[in-house]
């Protein structure tokens, strides 16, 4: 088995509650918890739940924007939960990201070019002049012209800027791309072309893509395996077209219910489910039912697996 | 840019004859004249030949034509209170002290104010923030003659490290600069606070840290050049503000700058020192605002003005 390109073990956040100055509120909120991921060489993972699951979180606790409260970050195999700025630098060229306001990810003080060209400066990589070729082939690559690397970010369309963030997370030839919901903030058709750039890229660079969203007809078109994530934790797990064909978790299929489906004909009464609905419907399995023995012996909801590498937080027993 | 240039400036040719026309009319709406003190009234023959002599007994639109006619050719009369003098003369001397004090005062708040306020934001919700907000809402809040007199209070009376006068030889001047500093450090605080706060929630800050760009550099290089627009387009206009004297700084301080003739000149009715002290005033606030605005759009690449070149 070849080491994944990123893992994350029982990654755990914690924001502490915001109280007067001096004291520390107990608890807090748990926006990611204990968290299991794994994104394989060459292979686009969708991270999905809705508003506030916690999703853009592990995102961010991946990259080491934010520091976690707990739990383990491996990159290519290597620990870097804990390394400080400085070492992390050389892991920095390894991981990029993509955000979803394509607006405001650009310095509206720069071009375009040095936009693109600085990720190399920062790096000290190639010279001056070399990282402008450099810009400008990217621009090309994502679909621009490359007289577009004297523009300023406002003198594009949403989709064009998208173009740019591409380009710029992908100049310093990372193995892995964050794709925070690149796609949320355009136009449908403009959407598809963003996801067909970023499926092409993927493809050319060999590279590992955890994409985040809460779009799942988006996901559908290019994920190789989808985790959802509900209230901070991982309720399913499991290859793109089980989840579609065979969801086991009540919110997954709510937000299954969710996609819109072109045909009228087709077209079903929407169920929303509250929190509480939800964790009233964890699904239960009967020890034999599972492909392994549950790690915790207890009644607790946990993540099982099942046949065909599909895991799904469940009670088991009963 | 440049018909840009030509065109504001014109408008400002239109600003200015119509702020003239309004305060020569509110200058004379003022009941009296420059001749009717109470202390030592003029026999009414004497004062009627001086009303003749400077022309005050014509029509109002004459007086006024008169006067501006002397502008154009920089001629801004005599003033009423101090005959032997120019209103030029007596302005370029005036101005002196207040331009030193006040222009001192801007220069040096501003950066400590963009200091403490970008200090307060890269420490949000921290002591350090709390303190300097609160010493920028202070420093705005507190008249500058109560600020005046607390440094007086402290550092003349109570530690008598300087001395509570403000012209004459430099180490007299720290007083009145600290006292100007104060708007400008509160207004730079609150601005800079705010600018930088606004940029570190930027997502493209984000990618820079991810990119793996060292904090610092992140700030210096990336969040103060996307947060210095606003604080370089406020400064001209507030340096004019300041540097043109205050009356409550200058009176605290005995400096003898030109903040008092903005005042004694409406209270004598010495209208050409009034009227060349507002001209001057609205002169330079235009000016100021016409240079604001093309930094502005220099410095800022999403303002294109006439929306061309590029």
């Amino acid at each position: 088995m070849t080491t994944p390109a990123l893992e994350l073990r029982r990654l755990t956040k914690r924001f502490p509650a915001r109280g007067r100055i001096g004291t520390q509120g107990d608890g807090g909120f748990l926006a990611v918890d204990r968290v299991d991921l794994t994104l394989p060489r060459n292979r686009v993972v969708a991270l999905v739940g809705e508003s506030g699951s916690g999703k853009t979180t592990t995102g961010l606790l991946a990259l080491r924007l934010l520091g976690a409260t707990g739990g383990t970050i491996l990159l290519d195999g290597e620990d870097i939960t804990t390394l400080n700025p400085k070492a992390m630098k050389a892991y920095r060229r390894r991981m990029q990201v993509v955000f979803q306001d394509s607006y405001a990810s650009l310095d509206p003080m720069m071009t375009l070019g040095e936009i693109i060209a600085e990720p190399l400066g920062i790096h000290g990589l190639l010279t001056a002049a070399e990282r402008r070729d450099q810009a400008r082939r990217w621009l090309e690559k994502v679909g621009l012209d490359p007289s577009y690397a004297s523009r300023y970010p406002h003198e594009l369309s949403g989709g064009q800027r998208q173009r740019v963030s591409v380009a710029r997370a992908l100049v310093l030839g990372p193995t892995v791309l964050v794709a925070d919901e690149p796609t949320s903030a355009l136009d449908v058709s403009v959407k598809a072309q963003i996801i067909n750039l970023l499926q092409d890229l993927q493809a050319d660079m060999g590279l590992s893509m955890l994409f985040i969203s809460h779009d799942l007809s988006v996901v559908r078109s290019f994920a190789d395996e989808v985790v959802v994530m509900f209230r901070g934790r991982v309720v399913e797990r499991a290859p793109a077209d089980r989840i579609f064909d065979d969801a086991r978790h009540p919110y997954t299929r709510a937000l299954l219910d969710a996609v819109p489906v072109a045909d009228p004909k087709a077209r079903r009464r929407r169920k929303f489910l509250t929190a509480e609905e939800i964790a009233a419907a964890t699904p239960r399995f009967a020890a034999h039912e599972l492909e392994r023995e549950p790690l915790l012996d207890t009644a607790e909801p946990q993540l099982v697996a099942l046949a065909g590498s599909h895991y799904v937080e469940a009670v088991v027993g009963g | 840019m440049l018909s840009y240039i030509v065109r504001r400036t014109l408008s400002m040719l239109v600003t200015f004859v119509v702020v003239s026309v309004v305060i020569f009319l509110m200058m004379h709406a003022i009941t009296g004249g420059p001749f009717d003190g109470y202390d030592m009234p003029l026999p009414d023959n004497i004062r009627a030949r001086l009303m003749a002599q400077l022309g005050l007994d014509q029509p109002i639109w004459v007086q006024y034509l008169r006067y501006m006619w002397g502008v154009l050719h920089f001629d801004f009369g005599v003033p009423y209170q101090s005959p032997g003098e120019t209103v030029l003369s007596l302005i370029a001397q005036a101005w002196v002290p207040s331009l030193t004090l006040g222009g001192l005062g801007m220069i040096i708040g501003a950066p400590i104010g963009i200091l403490l306020g970008t200090t307060a934001a890269l420490n949000r919700n921290s002591p350090i923030d709390y303190l300097a907000s609160a010493l920028a809402t202070l420093g705005l809040t507190i008249p500058v003659f109560v600020i005046s007199m607390l440094l007086i209070l402290i550092f003349a009376v109570w530690l008598g490290w300087l001395p509570a006068d403000g012209w004459g030889e430099p180490k007299k001047w720290i007083l009145p600069i600290m006292a100007y500093a104060a708007v400008p450090i509160a207004t730079y605080a609150r601005y800079a606070r705010s600018a930088v706060l606004d940029t570190l929630n930027k997502p493209f800050v984000t990618v820079l840290r991810a990119k793996g760009l060292s904090e610092r550099r992140v700030i210096f290089q990336h969040v103060m050049r996307n947060s210095a627009i606003p604080m370089v387009t406020i400064f001209l206009p507030m340096f004019v503000g300041i540097a043109t004297g205050s009356i409550f700084v200058e009176a605290m301080f005995r400096v003898p700058g030109l903040g008092a003739f903005f005042v004694s000149s409406i209270d004598k009715r010495d209208y050409p020192l009034e009227m060349a002290l507002m001209l001057l005033l609205t002169m330079m606030f235009c000016v100021s605002y016409l240079i604001s605005d093309v930094l502005y759009a220099v410095l800022n690449p999403r303002i294109r003005i006439d929306g061309g070149e590029r």
